[in-house]
């Protein structure tokens, strides 16, 4: 009882701050826009069989899908290295290692991006020097394009794979990588038959989260793709704030939402029938 | 309280507007920026002076996020008066967020040119033209050029800045280019080829934060923008932003000044909107800002108004877009863009 109690307040900040909003764009995802553009009070799933229908929507929901899956992937295998680095490293160092990782969630996403725009752009740290070293006579295109968007995605990602690859790897044996080196086992062997499949569970937790934020994510797509780059995202941002079809947008918005659910809804059923019993 | 009435018996049998009391205060929602500063100064000050009504600036970001403030408080409205692009308007007109309204209610709108009584439909009219112009680099691109054509050239490749539709720049583009092939700016199918050969000169389709930074920043040479905005970064710029109304065309971009429906202050909204029609508003505010005034008894200088595409010379060159028609055709012209324009500029 009392638990329940405590729990109160965060389900009610809950619920007034997601589950009344998402209700609510759940109903104006059932409405009607005229033809000039004006919402109509309706029940109908015009909107949603105009989206389903939509080839553009199976190439949005490809596009959303590759680039986050990619973006997670990368952001992961960039994220290991530093992990184990800080979990090897002596203790007294470790929370500073740590907090040096995840520093850049202390700088605003748009910040970043704007950082990622002066260094990859055609005048910007990468080219001028590529160019003035003479290894190219034209600027890299790294920007304004999926390339940008992969590159600006995977640094955004990075930080919370960290986050949760130190909390997966801290509670990993270390006795074990021990025996197998007192067995005889090299350093990669080591690491690949011991360490890595030991960590495989933090590994996984980390792409789903990753995956889960790369789905959602907005202003890197917006900002270093040029408008070449189509993702879920974006187009809900352009129905709602361009085309004003808040239906359209809502629709779209419940459809991304509900596929999240269902692919984290499954994971952890997967999760569950791995587990040791 | 008796005193209050007889003063208000005495307005009714005069005839005087009931907005002619003064003081009280209004919320204004239009757009931030230098839109805000200049309006302020111009346009708002000499009001409050005048009046004694203060007025509340509420940034309302773009026309798409000021609708959405509207339809959000439609159940209690915050905002008594509300600028915003008129296909944004029209929305709001049919969704009965703003009201209708005509001359009986704001005499004013007596003076508005045609075009600027019609753009409102039933609900308010229009206070500001504007239209799209293409930007260049002044110091990179000699001589200073004429034709949207410029663009196009070889030397400027990868150094051009689009907006793609369905931001209505993009759109504008759409039609003076179709207008210009075909004589017909909703023949899309005339500006399509002409577009696909310029995208892979094509940087950006979404420039951030706009094109006038994106020159200034050397990104870029060349994009479009709208009159007024470029026009005054051209002067902050000591010209180093160029701005051309291209000899191919150009169509308007026209804002709406609407009294918010079930405003609280009606009285004062009336009163701020009939100022805001104003010759002299209008004028004070073309001489700032370079936007077009839209009452036709604005009396603005031959230097201001030739810097605006009402100057005699450059009428000639606007295209009668009607943008409700284009509401229609925007999903349409958005899809050919994506298919055939920006997957043909491979970066």
């Amino acid at each position: 009882m009392i638990g329940l109690l405590l729990c109160l307040p965060a389900a009610l900040i809950l619920a007034a701050g997601f589950v009344w909003p998402v209700l609510l764009l759940g109903r104006i995802s059932f409405n009607r826009t005229t033809d000039m553009g004006a919402m109509e009070e309706a029940w109908t799933l015009e909107t949603y069989a105009k989206i389903v229908t939509d080839d553009f929507t199976w190439d949005l929901a490809w596009n959303t899908i590759t680039l986050s899956a990619g973006a997670a992937a990368a952001a992961v295998a960039l994220a290991l290295p530093v992990t184990l680095l800080i979990r090897s490293a002596p203790p007294r160092w470790r929370g500073v290692l740590a907090l040096m990782a995840v520093a850049p969630l202390l700088v605003s996403g748009t910040a970043r991006v704007v950082g990622w725009m002066a260094i990859l752009g055609d005048q910007g740290m990468i080219n001028a020097l590529l160019t003035g070293l003479g290894l190219t006579s034209q600027p890299l295109r790294l920007i304004n394009n999926l390339t940008g968007v992969r590159i600006g995605l995977t640094e955004s990602l990075m930080p919370y794979c960290c986050l949760v690859l130190i909390a997966g790897l801290s509670r990993l044996d270390s006795r074990l990588e021990e025996a197998a080196a007192t067995l005889g086992a090299t350093r990669s062997r080591t690491f690949f038959r011991v360490t890595l499949p030991l960590a495989a569970p933090a590994l996984a937790a980390a792409f789903a989260l990753a995956f889960v934020l790369g789905v959602s994510a907005f202003i890197t797509p917006r900002l270093m793709g040029g408008g070449r780059v189509f993702v879920v995202a974006t187009e809900i941002f352009d129905l709602a704030l361009e085309t004003v079809d808040w239906p359209a947008a809502a629709a779209l918005a419940m459809l991304l939402l509900g596929t999240l659910v269902v692919a984290m809804v499954l994971r952890g059923v997967l999760a569950g029938r791995e587990a040791p019993r | 309280m008796r005193r209050t009435l007889l003063a208000a018996i005495a307005t009714i049998g005069l005839g005087v507007p009931a907005y002619a009391q003064g003081g009280g205060q209004i919320t204004l929602q239009a757009y931030a920026g230098i839109f805000r500063d200049n309006y302020t100064q111009t346009v708002i000050a000499p009001f409050t002076a005048a009046r004694g009504t203060a007025v509340q600036y509420h940034d309302g970001g773009t026309s798409a996020a000021m609708l959405g403030t509207l339809r959000a408080q439609r159940a209690d409205p915050q905002i008594d008066v509300v600028i915003m692009d008129v296909t944004t308007a029209a929305i709001a007109c049919a969704e009965g967020l703003v009201e209708k309204i005509d001359a009986s209610t704001l005499p004013v709108i007596g003076d508005v040119d045609q075009q600027g009584r019609e753009a409102g439909g039933e609900c308010g009219p229009a206070v500001t033209y504007d239209h799209l112009v293409m930007v260049y680099d002044s110091r990179a691109v000699t001589p200073a050029p004429t034709s949207l054509a410029a663009m196009w050239a070889p030397e400027h490749r990868g150094r051009v800045a689009l907006s793609a539709p369905p931001n209505i720049q993009g759109l504008a583009l759409t039609a003076i280019l179709a207008h210009a092939e075909s004589g017909n700016w909703r023949n899309i199918g005339a500006a399509m080829p002409k577009l696909r050969e310029l995208a892979p000169a094509v940087q950006t389709f979404d420039p951030n934060p706009d094109g006038y930074t994106l020159i200034l920043n050397n990104q870029v040479r060349f994009a479009t923008g709208w009159n007024a905005r470029a026009q005054l970064y051209s002067d902050q710029s000591q010209g180093r932003i160029g701005v051309t109304l291209p000899q191919e065309g150009t169509v308007f971009q026209i804002n709406t000044i609407n009294l918010v429906a079930n405003s609280k202050n009606r009285a004062q909204a009336l009163a701020f909107m009939a100022h805001a029609l104003s010759p002299e508003a209008q004028a004070a505010f073309t001489e700032r800002m370079f936007y077009g005034p839209t009452n036709s008894r604005a009396q603005v200088s031959a230097a201001a108004l030739g810097r605006t595409a009402l100057a005699p010379e450059n009428r000639s060159r606007v295209i009668g877009l009607n943008w409700s028609e284009m509401v229609r055709l925007r999903d349409s012209w958005n899809q050919r863009w994506r298919r055939e324009v920006i997957a043909a500029s491979s970066r």
